[in-house]
């Protein structure tokens, strides 16, 4: 069982930082088909401000820490609306984490995922099925959610899976939200980038933590 | 791509630099991203604070200046600047007689333009907003919330502009403003695709021979992608559903030609020729106009067409001077 201190944590973001801005442009090219094409740019801009704010903390930060820190980045750097999103969704996971000195359990990721989920629905205003980031991270939880108590890296890694099954059926839906939501019918068929790339941070935080096992 | 910058993510941030350097007669430097009038706060004068993403220049920053804008917070490239930098803005153009938001309709904008507008007012300041709809292509009338602000807000940080110039209170210019947006229509046309510096290919593809009418300044799609059409069609067709969108009818009217950034000034001409042509024949008293780059979309070729309908004041408030970084009318 690994454990993941606050230290882990920041090098967690770290590592995840560098999955989504190597995947820059392929949620360009998703942003490209219905969008503006700079979803992975402003991804990238953010998670660019998130490894500079983890260099940045103190050492032996603390969980929350690590996590205020990447919504700091956020909220400086990024703008767009998935700047702000992201900023309350690590503002959230940071709240989850207040006082935990690891984040080790499923448990544990339960809570830091739904806080995230909630604070982005919440500032978003989105609803399941509206071609978003939600429409990835909601079933994802739901399956995490359904393995608590059990081993935390093989249980990330299904949520994981899950999350991208869950971003590859954005294909069948129709935006409500942001500017692909003006083109609704064009909009089927191509896969949501915000669903996407939530889905390659799962990914990641997955694999980061099959790493510290091993 | 071709294009004449450094490291692509260092672009906005050496842009402000150069903007900043070659207005610095007119323009200061409030934040990283964020600028003001070197005279602000002007007492007793409500301020304007514009912004949006950068690759629309003149729009945002380019309209700080007498008779438009007082501040404005440049985001990313297509991508709404974040709260701080229009807090910063705010902050600095903020005499005490209140401060006046307009930017376009667009999700990020609307977040944080928003989240900035909350904290300012926190602070004890007086902000209000009005945001810009101009763009008939991107929704029906009926959902006019969910239109986007595209070529048009020219002239509304043109009326609402000179307005506060005149030390209107701020409930005279939010309702100018809001009236000005209310009474203005615009329609594009794209004929090709940009490329955001960052991302390095273009946002989108269309064909040599391809445009597409009501194209967004980002590359949103638009409601029709045709073949090119010459041109006195294609103003045809964008003329149509500006006046078929509102009742202009016996009123004075603004006529402005944008260009989006790749479009010679030359074919613009060629365009408002049509589109007064088409004004003329509906007996549109053409009162104001201009012709030019005003927002753009990178180096997107095409143009838009904006109408507003014209009341006694907001006609007369448009003959007023203007001194801005990017737009001078003696």
């Amino acid at each position: 069982m690994p454990t993941l201190t606050g230290d882990s944590v920041r090098l967690l973001l770290d590592q995840v930082a560098i999955d989504v801005e190597s995947n820059k442009d392929f949620l360009c090219d998703l942003d490209g088909e219905v969008g503006d094409g700079d979803h992975g740019v402003s991804m990238t801009i953010g998670m660019r401000a998130v490894r500079r704010a983890m260099d940045d903390l103190p050492p032996d930060p603390s969980v929350e820490q690590a996590f205020q820190a990447a919504s700091d980045a956020y909220a400086i750097e990024v703008g767009a609306t998935i700047g702000p999103l992201y900023e309350v969704a690590f503002a959230a996971a940071a709240q989850a984490c207040s006082g935990k000195a690891d984040v080790s359990s499923v448990s544990d990721w339960v809570q830091i995922y739904q806080a995230m989920f909630d604070a982005i629905q919440q500032l978003g205003g989105a609803e399941l099925g509206d071609k978003t980031l939600l429409d990835s991270f909601h079933p994802a939880i739901e399956k995490l959610a359904s393995l608590e108590g059990q081993d935390l890296v093989p249980s990330l890694e299904q949520a994981a899976v899950t999350a991208r099954q869950a971003a590859e059926a954005t294909k069948e839906l129709k935006p409500m939200k942001g500017r692909a939501s003006r083109l609704a019918d064009r909009a089927v068929g191509y896969q949501d980038a915000g669903a996407t790339s939530l889905a390659i941070i799962l990914e990641s935080v997955a694999a980061f933590a099959a790493h510290v096992r091993s | 791509m071709k294009k004449l910058i450094n490291d692509p993510f260092d672009m906005v941030e050496e842009m402000v630099d150069g903007f900043l350097s070659a207005n610095d007669d007119i323009v200061r430097r409030v934040g990283r991203r964020s600028i003001a009038r070197v005279a602000s706060p002007i007492d007793g004068k409500v301020g304007i604070v514009v912004g949006g993403g950068s690759g629309h220049l003149p729009a945002f920053a380019g309209y700080v200046g007498h008779g438009m804008a007082d501040g404005a917070a440049f985001g990313n490239v297509f991508a709404s600047p974040p709260a701080r930098p229009v807090v910063e803005a705010t902050t600095a153009v903020d005499s005490g007689a209140g401060v006046l938001y307009l930017y376009g309709n667009y999700a990020g904008d609307c977040l944080n333009f928003d989240k900035a507008q909350d904290q300012c007012r926190e602070m004890g300041m007086d902000v209000r907003t009005v945001v810009l709809n101009d763009d008939v292509a991107s929704a029906p009338i009926e959902q006019a919330d969910r239109r986007r602000g595209i070529g048009g807000l020219f002239w509304v940080f043109r009326i609402a502009g000179a307005k506060a110039e005149q030390m209107a209170s701020l409930d005279e210019v939010f309702e100018i403003a809001t009236r000005a947006n209310a009474n203005t229509r615009t329609v594009g046309v794209g004929l090709t695709s940009c490329t955001v510096p960052a991302n390095g290919r273009p946002t989108f593809h269309l064909e040599e021979d391809e445009m597409e009418l009501g194209l967004g300044i980002h590359g949103e799609p638009g409601i029709k992608r045709q073949k090119v059409a010459p041109v006195d069609d294609i103003v045809e067709a964008m003329m149509d559903m500006i006046l078929g969108d509102l009742d202009y009818s016996g009123s004075e009217i603004a006529l402005s030609v944008n260009g989006l950034g790749g479009t010679p000034a030359e074919e613009l001409y060629v365009v408002y020729r049509k589109a007064r042509e088409i004004c003329d024949a509906n007996g549109l008293r053409v009162r104001h106009k201009n012709v030019g780059e005003m927002v753009t979309a990178l180096e997107m070729a095409g143009t838009s067409i904006s109408l507003v309908r014209l009341d006694e004041e907001m006609s007369a408030l448009l003959d007023s001077t203007v001194n801005t970084c990017m737009y001078k009318k003696p």
